[in-house]
C-alpha cells in the first residue's frame, strides 16, 4: 500500500555520518549494502537479455486471435486440411490505365508478371490461374457439342487479329467477373499458396515482400496493381509492427520531455528513462527464452511497461529529490525513498498485474499471451524501477538546483497551496460535490444510453486489422468492386459418410439451406455442390435455363460431382462446403447467419449429413464475436471484483472502496460510449483495454485514497486530508496519467487499425481515470467519508502541511458541520 | 413474399386476363395484378423447377416443370393443384403400352420397353413446354421426347410418345398449335407436325441441325423457329421452305413472344431482346440487369419478363425505339 511512512520519513536525520547502514528492512540492507554487486548483476543481465532480445521473432499469426476453445473453431480446425476451397490464396489484379485489357502491351506485361509469380517459392503452381495459364478456357455450345480452348490462343502473336481473338474468347468464357473484371479493364491472377516450402512453413512476411517487389517492378504509367489475400494482410501487419519502433521512440521522447518538465533535472530524468528502458530490454529478452513471440497485440505491451516504469521511476525520483532538497545525502535519500516507497510501488504494480492477469480467463491465445507478457513486464519493473533505480540514484543523485527547487516547491505548496490544488480541493465541499455528482450521473446516463449501441466485432469493410484507407483495403475494395467476389466468406461444413457427399437427399438439404441463406439480409450469394449441380444441368442442356434444377437422378448427380471443381467437397467425399458470401462482417450479419444455420442444422442433421459451423473468415469472426461478447461481461466482473477486493484490503473501508471504484466505473461506461462514437466494436483488440484501463487506473485512486484515509484517521478534515494527498501524490498522479496516456496515444498513428483503437481508448481511460481520482473521488468522499480519529495524540511535527485551519478543533466536529462551514 | 422470391430464377411468364403469372425455381409462382409493378408469391404444391406456364382462359391455366409435374389453376393462378407427376406419367405410359399389347398393336413391344425404362428411371425428366388451345385440350412435352395430351382439362392424361418418330428420344423444347395442326420442336433441328387430334406427328426437314428452343406464329401465319447460336428461321409457307434471319449476336435464342401487331420478339442468352425488322432481328435497348428467360405483353402494352433474378418490368418506351 502507499506507505504511511511517506509522512514520517521526511523527519529522519539527514546526515550521512549519522546514518545507520544496518537500519531498514533486510531486503534494503541486502541491496544497499552490496550496491556494486547489484548494479553489476543488473548490467550483466541487461547484456545477456539484450542479446536474447535480438532473437525475438515477430509474428502476425491469426491463429492466435482465434478462440480455439469454441466448438465452431474446433470443428473448423478438425476439418481444416480438407477445406481446400478456403485455401490460402493471394489475388492480384493488374489494371490497365488504358481503354481495356485487349492491348498487346498489357497482355505482354501480364504474361511477364504471371510468369514471375509462377516461379515464386510458395506458389501452388498447378492451381495458379491467370489469363495466360492454360486452365483459363473458353467454351461454347455448337451443333456438334461442346467446343473450347485456352482464352489466349496457342498461336497468339500479339497481332491485332490475335488480340481480337483473345477478346472474343473472353466473351465466350465464364471468366468475366472471375479472371476478367466486369469492366474489362483489369484481370486477376489467382495465386494459391502452399502451406510449406521445403518442409518449413511459408514465411508470409518474406512472401509479402516479394509481392511488393513484383508490384514495384510492374507498376507503371500503364498498369496499376492491386494485391489482396491473407499472406498480404500478414505481410502488411508485419510492416506495421516494424513501424511501431518509431512510435516507441516518439513515446520515449515525449515522456522524457514530460518528466524533465516536471523535475528540471537531466541527470535523474535520463536515469529514470534508462531504467525503464532496461525493463523493456529485460522483458523483450525474456520472451524468446520463455518461448514467446511478439505479435501485433503484445508488441504494445513494452509501451505500457515503459510508461508504468516511467511513472514509478518518477515517484522514486520525486522522493529522493525532496529528501536531497532537504539536505540529505543522496545515498541516505535513496535508502529512505526505497524504504517508504518499495511496498507502495509493489502494491501498485500488483494492481496492474491483477488487471493483466484477469485477461487470462479469456480463451483467446493472443490475449492470454498479452496478459502473460504484460505480467512479465510488470515483474521486471519491480527489479529495474523499484530496486535498480534507487540504487543508481544513490550514486548519481540529482542536480542540486532541481533538488532545492523541489524542496522549495513542496514548502510553497504546503504553505499556500497552488492554484490547482486549491481548485481541486473545492470538490471536497458539499456544493461542488453535488454539482460533480450530478454531472457525473448525467455523464453516466448519457454514456450508458450511448453504450447500449455498442457493437461486437469489426465494423469496417475489408481487412479489419488494417485501416479502412490502407493500401490493402483500397486494393480489396478494388477487387470486390470489379469482380464478383466478396471478401467475407462464411462456410458451413457438411459431414457425410465416406463417399456420401453426392447423396441426392443431402444435396437437396444443402440446396434448401442455400435458399434460406440467400433470403437473409447481408447475404450476397452462396455456392455449393448443389448450386453447381443446377448450373451444370443448364450447361449440359446447351445452356437452356429450363434445365435449372437439381436432377433427381443419382447417376446424373454423380457424373456432375465427379467433374466438380475442388473446394466443393473433399477427396474422400465425406465433407461438403457451403459457401456464403456476405456483404459485410458486421456482428448483426454474422449473427443472422449463425442463428439461421444453427436452426437449420437442428432440423436437418441426420445420419447422412451433419451441418457444422463454421469456417471461412466470417465463420471464424462469428465464433470470435460470440466468445468476445461473452468474455466482455465476464472480464468486467472479474476485473472489478479483483479491484474491489484489492481496494478493500488496502482501505479497510467499504465507503473508501465506493469512492475509489465508482470513478473507474464511470470511465468504463464512457469508454464504451466513446467506442460507439468512434465506430469501434468490441473485439479481440479492445477487450483488454477495459481490463488494462481499470487495473492501471486504480493506481491513482490508491495513491490519493490511502493518504486521505490516513489523514482522516488522524482526525483531519476531508478538505485537509485531500489537500495533503494532493501535495504528496497529486503531482505524481497527474504525471502518471500523462505519461501513460502519452505512451499509448502514439499508437493512434499506427497503420494497424486495432492498435490505433487500443491506443485511443487506453489514452482516454488513463486520462479519465486520473480526472476521476482527482475530482469525482473527493466529491464522493464528501458524502461517504468523514474524519474518524483513531490516534489520541496527533504529533504536531508530523505534518508538513500548510493547512492553517485548526485541525484538532475540526476533527471532533461532525462531518456535515464542517462541510457547511467550508461552504 | 420473401425478398429472395423476388430474385428467384424465373423461367416463364404468362397472362391470365389482366394478371401476370411467372414461374421458376423451387416451384415458385409469382402473381402481379398491376402489369408487373408489384408481385406476390402464391402457394405451390411442388418444389421442383417450373419451366413453362400458360393460361387458356383468364381462369384456367397450367404450368409444367421438372420431375414430370403438371399444375393446374382454375382461378387465374391464385391456387394450384398438381394434375400429373413423373411417377403417374410412367404408370400411364405403362398402362397405355399394356393396352397396346392387348390390342396387339404393331409398336406395342417398343412402347412396353420404353414404358419400362421410364418407370425404372424414376421421375427425373422435366416437362419443358405446354400448349392448351382451350380449357380442355392440351399437350405437354419435355425431355427425352416426353409427350402427354389431355382432352378434359387435365383430368386424364394420355401418353403420346408413340405418335412421334423420335427413336433417339430427343428433347422436345416447344409446342404450338395453329388451327388443327400441332407443331413440335426440339434437339438436332427437330420439327414435326400433326394435323388433327390423335394423329401421328410427321417429321419436317429443317435447314438447321442444332437445337430449336422456341417457336412462334407471327403475322400472316409465318412460322418462326429459334435455336442455338442465334439461329432464327422463318417460314411463310407452312414449313416447306425456311429463310434465316440475321442476328446481332450469335447467342442462343431461348424464348419468344408475340406483340399485339403480330411482330415477334425473341430473347437470347446474352440477355438481349430482339425484334423482327425486315430480314433481320434488331436488339432492343434493354436496361442492364439479370438475363431474361421469357417475356409477355402486359395489359398496359409493355413487355414484362422473367429473368435469372426475378420478374423484370421493361420500360414502356422499349418497343417504340427502333423500327
Amino acid at each position: 500500500m502507499i506507505s504511511h511512512d511517506t509522512f514520517t520519513a521526511a523527519t529522519q536525520p539527514p546526515e550521512m555520518a549519522a546514518f545507520d547502514h544496518h537500519s531498514g528492512s533486510r531486503l534494503e540492507r541486502i541491496l544497499f549494502n552490496h550496491r556494486v554487486i547489484v548494479v553489476s548483476l543488473c548490467v550483466l543481465i541487461t547484456v545477456m537479455l539484450g542479446w536474447q532480445a535480438a532473437h525475438l521473432r515477430l509474428n502476425a499469426n491469426f491463429e492466435k486471435t482465434i478462440p480455439t476453445g469454441h466448438p465452431y473453431i474446433a470443428q473448423y480446425l478438425e476439418h481444416r486440411s480438407e477445406l481446400t476451397g478456403l485455401g490460402n490464396a493471394v489475388r492480384i489484379a493488374i489494371a490497365t490505365r488504358g481503354e481495356s485489357i485487349y492491348d498487346k502491351n498489357y497482355l505482354a506485361t501480364l504474361q511477364a508478371l504471371s510468369d514471375e509469380l509462377f516461379v515464386m517459392p510458395g506458389v501452388d503452381r498447378a492451381q495458379m490461374k491467370s489469363l495466360w495459364t492454360p486452365s483459363t478456357r473458353w467454351s461454347g455450345v455448337t451443333e456438334e457439342g461442346l467446343d473450347g480452348g485456352p482464352v489466349i490462343p496457342k498461336d497468339y502473336d500479339g497481332s491485332a487479329a490475335s488480340v481480337a481473338q483473345v477478346r472474343a474468347n473472353v466473351l465466350r468464357s465464364r471468366e468475366i467477373g472471375q479472371t476478367v473484371a466486369f469492366d474489362h479493364k483489369s484481370t486477376l491472377v489467382f495465386v494459391p499458396l502452399l502451406t510449406t516450402v521445403d518442409g518449413r512453413p511459408l514465411d508470409y512476411g518474406a512472401f509479402s515482400d516479394q509481392l511488393e517487389r513484383v508490384r514495384d517492378k510492374y507498376r507503371s504509367a500503364n498498369v496499376d496493381i492491386h494485391i489482396t489475400g491473407f499472406a498480404k494482410v500478414v505481410g502488411d501487419l508485419l510492416d506495421g509492427l516494424r513501424q511501431i519502433l518509431a512510435f516507441f521512440a516518439a513515446a520515449i521522447a515525449i515522456t522524457t520531455a514530460v518528466l524533465y518538465a516536471y523535475t528540471r533535472c537531466w541527470r535523474s530524468t535520463l536515469l529514470v528513462v534508462a531504467c525503464s528502458l532496461v525493463a523493456v530490454v529485460w522483458q523483450l529478452g525474456l520472451l524468446p527464452l520463455l518461448g514467446y513471440e511478439l505479435d501485433p497485440y503484445s508488441v504494445l505491451v513494452p509501451f505500457l511497461v515503459f510508461a508504468i516504469g516511467m511513472s514509478h521511476g518518477a515517484q522514486k525520483m520525486n522522493g529522493i529529490m525532496q529528501d536531497i532538497g532537504r539536505g540529505m545525502h543522496k545515498l541516505v535519500a535513496a535508502r529512505y525513498t526505497f524504504r517508504r516507497l518499495f511496498l507502495a510501488g509493489l502494491t501498485a504494480l500488483l494492481c496492474d498485474a491483477v488487471g493483466f492477469a484477469v485477461l487470462t480467463i479469456i480463451r483467446i491465445e493472443v490475449i492470454q499471451d498479452l496478459a502473460m507478457i504484460a505480467s512479465l513486464g510488470v515483474a521486471v519493473l519491480v527489479f529495474t524501477n523499484l530496486i535498480l533505480l534507487p540504487i543508481l540514484l544513490s550514486y548519481v543523485g540529482v542536480s542540486p538546483v532541481a533538488a532545492t527547487r523541489s524542496a522549495h516547491a513542496e514548502g510553497r505548496e504546503g504553505s499556500e497551496g497552488s492554484v490547482l490544488w486549491r481548485f481541486l480541493d473545492r470538490f471536497t465541499q458539499r456544493r461542488w460535490a453535488i454539482l460533480t455528482l450530478a454531472a457525473s450521473l448525467a455523464l453516466a446516463l448519457v454514456g450508458y444510453t450511448v453504450s447500449q449501441q455498442l457493437r461486437v466485432g469489426d465494423l469496417d469493410p475489408g481487412a479489419p486489422e488494417l485501416r479502412a484507407d490502407s493500401r490493402y483495403n483500397r486494393d480489396n475494395a478494388f477487387i470486390t468492386g470489379h469482380y464478383g467476389a466478396s471478401s467475407d466468406v462464411f462456410a458451413v461444413m457438411v459431414k457425410t459418410p465416406d463417399g456420401g457427399c453426392a447423396n441426392y437427399d443431402t444435396l437437396m438439404r444443402i440446396d434448401a439451406l442455400e435458399e434460406r441463406l440467400r433470403e437473409l439480409p447481408g447475404v450476397e450469394a452462396t455456392n455449393s455442390l448443389a448450386l453447381m449441380n443446377r448450373q451444370v444441368m443448364v450447361g449440359l442442356a446447351e445452356g437452356n435455363p429450363k434445365w435449372y434444377d437439381l436432377s433427381p437422378s443419382q447417376a446424373m448427380v454423380n457424373t456432375i460431382t465427379s467433374n466438380a471443381p475442388r473446394g466443393l467437397y473433399n477427396d474422400t467425399c465425406n465433407l461438403l462446403t457451403v459457401y456464403t458470401y456476405l456483404t459485410d462482417h458486421k456482428a448483426d450479419t454474422l449473427t443472422r447467419v449463425v442463428d439461421m444455420v444453427e436452426a437449420f442444422a437442428t432440423a436437418n442433421n441426420n445420419d447422412q449429413a451433419a451441418f457444422l459451423l463454421a469456417a471461412g473468415n466470417a465463420g471464424i469472426e462469428a465464433a470470435t464475436n460470440i466468445v468476445v461478447a461473452h468474455a466482455n461481461r465476464e472480464m468486467l466482473l472479474w476485473v472489478y471484483g479483483a479491484v474491489i477486493v484489492l481496494c478493500m484490503v488496502t482501505f479497510r473501508s467499504w465507503r473508501a472502496v465506493v469512492c475509489a471504484v465508482l470513478p473507474l466505473m464511470l470511465t468504463s461506461v464512457l469508454c464504451e460510449a466513446l467506442m460507439v462514437w468512434l465506430g469501434i466494436g468490441v473485439k479481440v483488440a479492445t477487450l483488454p483495454v477495459i481490463a488494462l484501463g481499470v487495473g492501471i487506473g486504480v493506481d491513482y485512486a490508491l495513491y490519493v485514497m490511502s493518504i486521505m484515509l490516513t489523514q482522516l484517521r488522524l482526525g483531519r478534515s476531508l478538505s485537509a486530508a485531500y489537500l495533503q494527498a494532493l501535495i504528496f501524490t497529486g503531482k505524481v498522479v497527474m504525471l502518471t496519467g500523462i505519461t501513460l496516456a502519452v505512451g499509448v496515444a502514439t499508437w493512434a498513428f499506427s497503420p494497424i487499425k486495432f492498435q490505433a483503437d487500443m491506443g485511443i481508448l487506453l489514452a482516454f481511460m488513463f486520462l479519465w481515470n486520473m480526472l476521476g481520482a482527482l475530482i469525482l473521488l473527493p466529491a464522493l468522499a464528501n458524502f461517504l467519508l468523514k474524519p474518524t480519529p483513531q490516534a489520541e495524540v496527533v504529533p504536531a511535527n508530523s505534518q508538513p502541511t500548510g493547512d492553517s485551519r485548526p485541525v484538532a478543533d475540526k476533527s471532533s466536529q461532525p462531518f456535515l458541520m464542517e462541510a457547511r462551514q467550508n461552504a | 413474399m420473401s425478398t429472395r422470391a423476388e430474385h428467384s430464377v424465373l423461367l416463364d411468364i404468362a397472362r391470365s386476363g389482366d394478371r401476370l403469372v411467372a414461374v421458376g425455381e423451387r416451384g415458385r409462382i409469382l402473381l402481379s395484378d398491376d402489369d408487373g409493378a408489384h408481385w406476390r408469391q402464391v402457394a405451390s404444391p411442388v418444389s421442383v423447377t417450373l419451366t413453362a406456364v400458360q393460361f387458356a382462359t383468364p381462369e384456367m391455366g397450367w404450368a409444367v416443370g421438372h420431375e414430370g409435374v403438371v399444375l393446374h389453376s382454375r382461378d387465374g393462378g391464385t391456387t394450384w393443384e398438381k394434375q400429373l407427376d413423373g411417377r403417374q406419367a410412367a404408370q400411364l405410359a405403362m398402362a397405355a403400352a399394356n393396352a397396346a399389347a392387348r390390342d396387339a398393336l404393331p409398336d406395342a413391344e417398343q412402347r412396353l420397353k420404353e414404358a419400362e425404362r421410364l418407370d425404372a428411371d424414376g421421375p427425373d425428366k422435366p416437362f419443358l413446354a405446354l400448349h392448351f388451345s382451350n380449357a380442355r385440350r392440351g399437350i405437354v412435352v419435355g425431355a427425352y421426347g416426353l409427350i402427354f395430351t389431355t382432352e378434359d382439362g387435365g383430368a386424364t392424361w394420355l401418353p403420346a410418345m408413340h405418335r412421334v418418330d423420335n427413336p433417339r428420344g430427343l428433347h422436345l423444347y416447344a409446342v404450338q398449335r395453329r388451327g388443327d395442326t400441332t407443331w413440335l420442336t426440339g434437339e438436332l433441328g427437330f420439327l414435326a407436325r400433326a394435323d388433327g387430334d390423335g394423329t401421328p406427328f410427321v417429321r419436317i426437314e429443317t435447314p438447321y441441325a442444332g437445337s430449336l428452343f422456341s417457336m412462334a406464329f407471327g403475322a400472316h401465319d409465318q412460322l418462326w423457329l429459334f435455336g442455338l447460336r442465334g439461329n432464327a428461321w422463318r417460314s411463310t409457307d407452312g414449313g416447306t421452305t425456311f429463310q434465316q434471319l440475321a442476328v446481332p449476336t450469335p447467342a442462343s435464342l431461348i424464348a419468344s413472344t408475340l406483340l399485339s401487331d403480330g411482330r415477334v420478339v425473341a430473347l437470347n442468352q446474352a440477355g438481349q431482346l430482339l425484334i423482327e425488322a425486315g430480314d433481320s432481328l434488331h436488339a432492343l435497348s434493354v436496361p442492364p440487369g439479370a438475363p431474361l428467360t421469357s417475356a409477355v405483353l402486359a395489359s398496359d402494352g409493355r413487355l414484362v419478363a422473367s429473368s435469372w433474378s426475378g420478374p423484370r418490368r421493361l420500360p414502356a418506351n422499349l418497343l417504340g425505339s427502333p423500327k
